[in-house]
């Protein structure tokens, strides 16, 4: 990275503290949710591209695939979760 | 998807002081730090898989054909990528939405 500047975090004022504080919480779960899309993306693909690539365009079935493989990825969350939820009560 | 963000060639006139610099200074790094992180998410993947499709048998150099289908599959991967993304968001803006548009960040998935 380039040399950062050392910077005096003591000279903010109240009110662009508290944008930055905005600011770093939103970074932060952007930075959460594409993290969660590069494993998804990585556990998609094993089960979407299986054959040999012959073209740089994700066709349609490919990209159905896709959505398909994100919603039950999604569905099989939940029912971990609901299925917990079950067996704690007993 | 922003790869490599705004590339900060631009060297500081002058080290910032007021705190509307500071602020600034501040977002910007965090930005080119966000970006360099997603993108080296991104190609760790790319290659990964990449290397797994096109290249099954290494030999003592790549094929041309090997490097057709490497420049083939990276951006079937990013379009890979990037469908992915579209069904996740969508899916998890719904859900928050019957949930009573309840605060997505307690929700760990």
């Amino acid at each position: 990275m380039d040399t950062q500047t050392q910077l005096d975090i003591a000279k903010l004022n109240d009110a662009d503290r508290k944008e930055l504080t905005q600011y770093l919480a939103n970074e932060a779960q952007k930075s959460n949710i594409q993290q969660t899309v590069h494993g998804l993306a990585d556990i998609c693909w094993k089960k979407c591209i299986t054959g040999k690539i012959s073209s740089g365009r994700l066709d349609h079935s490919e990209e159905a695939c896709a959505q398909n493989c994100v919603e039950r990825w999604m569905d099989t969350n939940f029912a971990v979760l609901k299925h917990l939820e079950t067996l704690r009560g007993q | 998807m922003a790869l490599f963000g705004s590339s900060s060639a631009t060297a500081e006139a002058s080290s910032p002081s007021t705190s509307q610099e500071i602020k600034a200074s501040l977002i910007r790094q965090v930005q080119e730090e966000a970006a360099m992180s997603n993108a080296r998410s991104l190609i760790g993947k790319v290659n990964e898989h990449c290397f797994d499709a096109c290249v099954p048998t290494p030999g003592s150099s790549l094929t041309a054909k090997e490097s057709t289908c490497l420049s083939q599959c990276m951006e079937k991967y990013i379009g890979f990528w990037n469908a992915s993304s579209r069904a996740y968001i969508a899916r998890v803006s719904k859900e928050s939405k019957s949930l009573g548009g309840a605060d997505l960040s307690g929700v760990s998935l």
